[in-house]
């Protein structure tokens, strides 16, 4: 709950002080951070009756004065700019300003400037800089997310401009807690080392005063990490509900786009999937494919019960039963209908890209040992025609980043045979993977194999068995977790920021994974949670990940890493 | 939950630069540290005594005076004030229609037929302010895609969303307040019964000398028990019957309510609900509603029909024709 009503405090404070007819003003990025944790039925209640973006207001010149404008926007130059031309021809009746992070006095100038008919009643910085899709889980949205795969001299300026939007997400994420953390990193990533600097700069430097807070006896742990320590779980398919909605469809901001799936009657072309509103997902979410299938039939059956009982109508009664229970009844359809719809889509989906045999390959090759049994897996199924070229290449790169070091040749068999069989293969991406996010340059211990306990636990692990042999993978992130509740994270491998400190084990800890996070490591973060440990996680990133957005991002990452090479 | 208020700062430089813009000019500035401008409160108190405190929909623009031109409210603003006084004023009734349900379920004395009045007159003046207030929110309905119309409705879906809770918190107040009328007269009749049992059964036991005048006794006590049953089963199915038709009635009306409502109001959980499809389809709206112009207009155009009609009655001119003139030539 806590990010999420962080962020509806916010926006609650925001309108309930001002009485009277509102308009909200967003830009497209508070309209994310607005509508994840805030419904349009909400915002009418509290008599907002229009929501605008700040750039397509400007474009009326319709004169609104019955309603007073109530503007959330982030602090760039473009929304100052947006806001001069505004204040200076005034639509609405008043104005007030809300920023979610923190103004340069600079800005406060420029817009003290043009507001010559002194509209702006209050000017305030309300920290919800962040998406709270789940309560443990946010995300930033940073289209540019490739930037964190390049190497500064590339494009300087972007680089700042994607490390400060990280800062400001991540600080404001603090505000919100109203807590100050210890910062540590993981040392062999460059840009998890700036970013925490930054970090730290800004909170115990340049506005030490903000974050100033109550101080606990022992601080929260913030940890910034690299995706590339963990390339494995976003390239794998995913069996639990949520994970699986996301890789197969794909999630965003907690809604799922189904119009591309066929006909589909036009308010179901796009659903909400948002733990907070609706019972059966929030109870649902992290469960696997099969007891999903089983869950929604129980669904079913209850509610062609209830549709039963509806058409039974005989007496007065009934019918005034009925009616009472109309709504109720409306809304349970609307969510059965939701619920089957994704189901249907998904079991498609699965059948079409053998994905049952390819994710147990997948999960052998992520989970468990044998080079030349995988090898001999792998071309098998790079021979096999009905296997897609997307897995064939998830499958190689799941291969090469677990078998790097131990038979050059026939990972250079694989990548010929994968070039030559997919026809819109970029030549070079899993080289590029490699370069990215090889062996030598991950900290933590992927496979297990690294050190005696580990290799001890696999093999334990190999004699009992597993449940269930598509949901066998744990991220990196479970170990990490697991050595923070222990006390036991490493200062070789993930050192403090400058002359912090932490004694004993910390309660609150957030940890960032730059270059985005995945759902089944926020299902890892929310189950650790739900087990009361002591500790209490939370997850962000720049963006979340599927597969598909992966792949994109190391696309774009080698594109210009290829063009620079080229220019240098 | 840390926030910085940047007011003040704002407000001294607006200050510092306007005496450097406009040094003769001595327009008041903004005293009131808060949010609310110079002439707002008056104008909010006032509003507020008429309305309900919760619901300020305060019309005028609250500007310091003489800032810039104050605008007066469109038209649809008083509809939509109205319904809310409607509504409040049902809220109301309904408190009103709650104490008087208690009242009635209290065991008393008399025959309970003002209440039952009472109860009726309050239940048909609060389905007749929702029936009109749902009447009045069509209204509300505007045509052509502007930033007004939008605004318009979700006005209307506010509104909606409200009616439709009261309607159905009155559907089940009379269903409690029934039920337990039945349960009440049942257990009266029940009670009745048994006591004129027992009475009649001491009677037995202890007199049992004289069998005749006994028997006599006893017909009589079993007859004025049959009687009373009798009166008081009359009483129950009058009380049934007055409340029946009744009860269809609202039933057919609040039916109907919610019927018009329900698709205007917005089901909670779905994509209706989220503020960023909102401000997409405003957008595509925009181009829907042109599109169907295009549409039509080269419909009407074309106007198959208005050809067909045409043809036929240059046809029946003809044939008149023709007739008139067989009729003159034979």
């Amino acid at each position: 709950m806590v990010l999420v009503s962080a962020a509806r405090d916010y926006v609650n404070r925001m309108l309930q002080d001002i009485s009277g007819m509102k308009v909200l003003i967003l830009d497209s990025q508070t309209v994310s951070i607005v509508s994840v944790v805030y419904s349009q039925s909400e915002l009418l209640q509290k008599e907002v009756f229009l929501v605008e973006l700040v750039d397509s207001i400007s474009k009326s010149k319709e004169s609104m004065s019955h309603l007073k404008a109530v503007y959330f926007l982030r602090p760039t130059l473009e929304n100052i700019q947006h806001l001069r031309r505004q204040l200076a021809n005034p639509r609405f009746g008043e104005s007030h300003l809300f920023f979610s992070n923190m103004l340069k006095d600079t800005q406060i100038h420029i817009l003290a400037d043009s507001d010559e008919q002194e509209v702006v009643q209050q000017v305030q910085e309300y920290y919800a800089d962040f998406v709270a899709i789940d309560p443990y889980h946010f995300t930033l949205n940073i289209p540019s997310n490739h930037m964190y795969m390049l190497p500064a001299v590339v494009d300087p300026p972007g680089l700042q401009q994607f490390c400060d939007r990280i800062v400001d997400g991540i600080s404001t994420v603090f505000l919100a807690l109203k807590r100050r953390p210890v910062i540590r990193y993981q040392r062999t990533s460059d840009i998890a080392k700036r970013i925490a600097q930054e970090t730290s700069k800004l909170m115990y430097q340049q506005e030490s005063g903000l974050f100033d807070f109550r101080r606990t006896e022992i601080s929260p742990l913030l940890l910034i990490v690299d995706r590339r320590d963990d390339p494995v779980t976003p390239l794998l398919n995913q069996w639990t509900y949520q994970a699986m909605v996301h890789e197969l469809i794909g999630i965003h901001d907690n809604k799922v786009d189904l119009s591309s799936t066929g006909k589909l009657p036009k308010d179901q072309q796009e659903v909400v999937l948002s733990s907070e509103q609706d019972a059966f997902f929030k109870a649902n979410m992290y469960e696997n494919f099969g007891d999903i299938g089983m869950s929604i039939k129980r669904m079913v059956d209850d509610f062609q019960q209830v549709a039963k009982s509806n058409q039974n109508i005989q007496t007065i009664e009934d019918m005034a039963k009925f009616v009472d229970s109309y709504p109720e009844y409306r809304k349970m359809h609307g969510n059965v209908s939701k619920h089957v719809t994704l189901v249907t889509e998904m079991s498609k989906i699965v059948g079409e890209r053998r994905l049952m045999l390819i994710s147990e390959r997948e999960q052998d090759l992520a989970c468990n040992g044998g080079q030349v049994a995988a090898f001999e897996a792998v071309a098998n199924l790079l021979n096999n025609e009905s296997v897609s070229d997307i897995d064939r290449l998830h499958l190689v790169m799941l291969y090469a980043l677990r078998y790097e070091k131990e038979s050059p040749v026939q990972l250079m068999q694989l990548f010929n045979k994968l070039a030559s069989q997919s026809p819109k293969y970029k030549p070079g991406l899993v080289q590029f993977l490699l370069k990215q996010a090889g062996v030598d340059k991950r900290t933590g211990d992927l496979y297990g194999n690294r050190d005696l306990l580990n290799i001890a636990r696999n093999m334990a692990r190999g004699l009992k068995g597993v449940e269930n042999v598509y949901t066998q993978h744990q991220p990196l992130l479970f170990q990490t977790m697991e050595s923070i509740i222990k006390g036991r994270l490493r200062d070789v491998d993930y050192p403090f920021v400058g002359n912090h400190f932490q004694q004993g084990r910390p309660q609150d800890v957030v940890i960032f994974i730059v270059g985005g996070t995945t759902y089944e490591e926020s299902r890892s973060v929310a189950l650790q949670n739900a087990s009361n440990s002591g500790t209490r996680f939370i997850l962000g990133g720049s963006v979340v990940l599927n597969s598909k957005r992966f792949l994109k991002d190391l696309e774009e990452a080698q594109r210009i890493a290829k063009s620079s090479t080229n220019v240098v | 939950m840390a926030t910085r208020n940047r007011t003040l700062i704002f407000r001294k430089y607006r200050d510092a630069l306007k005496s450097v813009r406009v040094p003769t000019s001595s327009s008041p500035s903004t005293s009131s540290v808060g949010g609310v401008g110079g002439g707002g409160p008056v104008i909010e108190l006032a509003s507020t005594s008429l309305l309900n405190p919760n619901r300020k929909y305060a019309p005028l623009s609250t500007e310091d005076p003489g800032a810039f031109t104050v605008g007066l409210p469109p038209a649809w603003v008083d509809v939509s004030e109205e319904i809310a006084a409607n509504v409040q004023r049902a809220r109301m009734k309904m408190v009103e229609l709650a104490k008087a349900h208690a009242k009635a379920l209290m065991p008393s004395f008399g025959d309970g037929k003002e209440d039952q009045r009472t109860i009726e007159g309050l239940t048909q003046e609060i389905t007749g302010l929702l029936r009109k207030s749902e009447k009045q929110l069509k209204r509300l309905a505007a045509a052509g895609p502007s930033e007004d119309s939008n605004v318009r409705k979700n006005v209307q879906r506010s509104l909606a969303t409200d009616l439709q809770n009261l309607s159905m918190e009155l559907r089940k107040k009379q269903s409690t307040y029934l039920k337990r009328l039945r349960q009440q007269n049942e257990g009266q009749d029940g009670d009745d019964l048994e006591m004129n049992l027992n009475g009649g059964r001491s009677i037995i036991d202890d007199d049992n000398l004289d069998d005749m005048v006994f028997n006599e006794h006893q017909m009589a006590k079993l007859k004025k028990s049959e009687a009373f049953t009798v009166e008081r089963e009359r009483e129950i199915q009058q009380a049934s019957k007055c409340s029946w038709p009744f009860v269809v009635e609202s039933v057919n009306e609040l039916a109907q309510i919610m019927k018009d409502l329900s698709v205007l109001v917005i089901d909670q959980g779905t994509i209706v609900d989220r503020i960023d499809y909102n401000i997409q389809n405003v957008a595509t709206t925009v181009e829907e509603g042109l599109k169907q112009l295009q549409k039509a207009e080269r419909t009407q155009k074309r106007g198959g029909m208005v050809m067909c009609a045409t043809v036929l009655v240059i046809m029946c001119a003809v044939m008149l024709i023709l007739l008139i003139l067989k009729t003159i030539l034979f």
